[in-house]
């Protein structure tokens, strides 16, 4: 039976500016918000919208993703026709390729969506904070009698020419596309989620693979083409929490962000639109006599002997006593030894911060440096890591590293 | 075939002890009684047979299951979903004029056909008043070393008052005479003070022998296992005491569920009862749990999905407990989705699930008795 939409999530990206973070997994795999990974938004949304069948492009270090999804089970997406796939590239009786752009890797597995015989195709990114209702962007593509839609977002406008722009009249028809201009002629942001009627997106794919000058790119090819061609092009505005979490401080930012969901907009507490993700299977959180946690997250297998502000502590986090821990997102089995003070940090997972050691700094001034610990690494007593630091080798005792 | 498997089966009796703690079964059964913060009291015995290699486990119903099948469902969570064994929930036959079993003989001959069938060398029974990270593997070693005809779990320990006090025949609980390993005598509810051989109730047993055992016995209009089948036959049949002195909690009655859950809060009974094996449960995909500009947290075990505003201290939290400005909260037992409005003090209350304790109001129990406020009530 033909599927109405089925998405394709892009998984591929390295997330170069995670740098100490995505030495080992892919973006879409960084931990978030105390015990999810940023791809359970975009699968959560999907099985909340209602689409069932979800194929997730990978090819930069797809080792920690490919467990994580696994059978997709946690999303409720282990189906006995569709669920959640992850198509890697592989190779063809022609040869084989790399995913060489955004384009062709959807074009590289045209044969998976033939499959459910599609209406509709909604392409997804892997590296965005965002709970979207796809069915109502779905509605709206509908609606216009769409042949392509994309979801933009309204940006200040000063912001404006650090993003792909949608220019679009009254009625949301797209009149030009403007990437990253200097003289921006719209504030509507693509957010980089598309719906595509499925014949159009093929017979597009097809053409851009045909010609030796394209990128096979989304943004840089098939949608000019779309434009140039003169196609039923829409825009849908989306208005609820987004965030591009693609470098260090909009990560950290955007995990600050979730202690205060009513004022930031992202609400995970949300009864009727949650986020699925894989359980840790540990025991509840214990928070000791010598124990302080403010306004903080916590979540199964935490131990608190210290003190903990406003800070995101991922499942199995060791806070022992007189530690102080402020501004901080700690990532699972993570070790904060005594007396050592990590404040207005990202800690990855398993690192171990020795006793008394310094990471990090509150800001002062325009020093507003996020420290990074990259996940496995070992900081030995006493030493000290600064605002500005990126560590992905271990720190012996009483070292300093800015 | 290569077997990585234990070469047993496990049959769990969910019903066990009912009435020992008949406020807290008023909707449920012993098996699905929520225990230390995010786990029901049957995640424990299925967790550590799982863990150990059974995979192949039934549950024979008696009565009040509803809660457990939900709890349960295809028993994935327990790694049970299985095309060979997994999980086998046995309900009563609804015929006329077959009553509800009593005891282990009955629950058993009601599942002889499957028994037979079955491949499995030993048979693992357990109830569900223990909660314990059991290590199977080392009972099933040591059943076979003995060449022991049945094996019996005891521990070392006092028989609480409560037990000792219960007229209740339903429930029969045992202590046994060890002589060097052999069980000499098994007596049914002992007023003995002091430290006894308690038994768990945990056996390790032949299929086959069990098999003829409950079939004889159940001709003979035999109910229990213990009282019918195994004391009487002392002398012929050879049964092995197996001291188990790992950290377990057992629910005798209400004070005991209360300071059971409350003895996780030193680290040392928490870490004794969940190191080694994970403890499986039903997910409930929660959101962490957030403490919010002026909560205070102390001595507290929290599940996830909890929102703390207001103060608590001693206190056990299960998923999804809501603690509102104001709130002081010590020394208590919250299970899922207890709601503590603005301003309400409890101490020493012992929450069921879905109650709400309105604003303002104030609670009080003692050390020696919670108050116990039941399912979806509202104070």
């Amino acid at each position: 039976m033909a599927k109405e939409m089925i998405a394709m999530l892009l998984a591929g990206g390295q997330g170069s500016r995670l740098y100490a973070l995505t030495q080992k997994l892919a973006k879409p795999a960084v931990p978030f918000g105390g015990k999810y990974r940023i791809i359970d938004f975009p699968l959560s949304n999907c099985v909340n919208s209602g689409i069932d069948t979800v194929g997730i492009l990978t090819q930069y270090q797809p080792m920690v993703l490919n467990e994580y999804i696994g059978n997709g089970q946690p999303w409720d997406l282990d189906r006995l026709y569709g669920g959640v796939h992850v198509l890697p590239p592989y190779q063809q009786a022609s040869g084989s390729d790399w995913y060489k752009g955004t384009a062709n890797a959807i074009y590289q597995n045209i044969p998976f969506i033939e499959r459910y015989d599609p209406e509709y195709v909604i392409i997804l990114s892997g590296d965005q904070i965002c709970k979207q209702d796809y069915s109502d962007f779905l509605r709206f593509h509908k609606e216009k009698n769409a042949e392509f839609s994309v979801a933009v977002m309204e940006v200040p406008w000063e912001e404006a020419s650090r993003f792909g722009l949608m220019v679009a009249d009254g009625n949301d028809k797209i009149t030009e596309f403007q990437e990253k201009p200097k003289n921006p002629k719209s504030n509507l942001a693509s957010m980089g989620i598309y719906i595509f009627n499925w014949d159009i997106l093929r017979k597009y794919l097809i053409e851009d693979e045909a010609d030796p000058n394209s990128e096979n790119d989304f943004g840089n090819n098939i949608i000019p083409n779309l434009l140039k061609d003169g196609r039923n092009m829409y825009a849908y505005h989306f208005d609820g929490y987004w965030k591009d979490v693609g470098t260090i401080s909009s990560l950290w930012e955007a995990n600050m962000e979730v202690l205060d969901p009513e004022h930031s907009g992202i609400n995970l507490f949300d009864e009727n639109w949650k986020i699925y993700s894989r359980n840790s299977g540990m025991t509840g959180h214990k928070i000791s006599h010598t124990g302080v946690v403010e306004n903080s997250m916590i979540t199964d297998g935490c131990r608190i002997d210290g003190h903990v502000k406003h800070s995101i502590l991922f499942a199995g986090v060791k806070v022992e006593e007189g530690a102080d821990v402020e501004d901080a997102v700690i990532m699972g089995g993570s070790v904060i030894k005594a007396g050592a003070v990590v404040k207005h940090c990202i800690v990855a997972e398993n690192v171990v911060i020795g006793k008394n050691a310094v990471v990090g700094a509150m800001p002062s001034g325009a020093e507003k440096g996020v420290a990074t610990i990259g996940s496995g690494i070992q900081i030995g007593d006493g030493a000290k890591i600064g605002p500005n630091a990126m560590i992905n080798k271990n720190v012996e005792g009483g070292e300093e590293q800015w | 075939m290569v077997n990585s498997n234990a070469d047993a089966l496990g049959i769990i009796f969910p019903n066990s002890y009912d009435s020992l703690v008949p406020e807290l079964v008023s909707e449920r059964l012993m098996a699905s009684i929520p225990f230390a913060g995010r786990y029901r009291m049957v995640d424990f015995i299925l967790s550590s047979m799982v863990n150990c290699g059974i995979d192949n486990i039934s549950i024979i119903v008696r009565e009040n299951y509803h809660s457990l099948m939900d709890h349960l469902g295809s028993g994935r969570e327990w790694d049970l979903a299985r095309k060979n064994g997994g999980l086998n929930i046995f309900p009563p036959f609804a015929e006329k004029g077959i009553k509800v079993y009593t005891g282990r003989v009955e629950a058993l001959a009601s599942v002889l056909p499957f028994l037979r069938e079955q491949k499995e060398k030993y048979v693992v029974m357990a109830d569900t008043n223990i909660a314990a990270n059991f290590d199977f593997k080392a009972l099933i070693e040591a059943h076979v070393k003995s060449s022991a005809d049945v094996t019996a779990v005891y521990a070392e320990e006092k028989i609480p008052e409560s037990a000792r006090k219960t007229d209740v025949v339903k429930d029969l609980y045992y202590t046994l005479n060890i002589d060097n390993g052999r069980v000499k005598k098994i007596y049914m509810n002992s007023q003995k003070e002091g430290i006894q051989n308690y038994s768990m109730n945990v056996y390790v047993i032949d299929r086959e022998l069990l098999i003829d055992q409950i079939h004889t016995a159940f001709v003979r209009g035999y109910a229990y296992f213990e009282r019918d089948i195994l004391a009487p036959q002392l002398e012929k049949l050879n049964v092995r005491a197996y001291k188990y002195d790992r950290y377990f909690a057992r629910i005798n009655d209400m004070k005991s569920y209360f300071d059971e859950n409350m003895k996780l809060l030193d680290d040392k009974n928490l870490d004794a009862l969940f190191e080694g094996n994970p403890i499986y449960t039903k997910i409930r995909d929660d959101n962490p749990t957030r403490y919010i500009n002026g909560a205070k947290g102390k001595n507290v075990l929290v599940a996830d999905g909890c929102v703390i505003e207001g103060e608590v201290e001693n206190c056990i939290l299960f998923r999804g407990v809501k603690i509102a400005k104001g709130a002081k909260v010590k020394n208590c037992v919250l299970m899922q989705d207890t709601v503590v409005e603005e301003g309400a003090r409890l101490e020493y209350v012992i929450t069921d699930k879905n109650v709400t304790i309105t604003v303002g109001k104030e609670l009080y129990g003692t050390d020696s008795f919670q108050v116990y406020v039941a399912k979806y009530q509202t104070v």
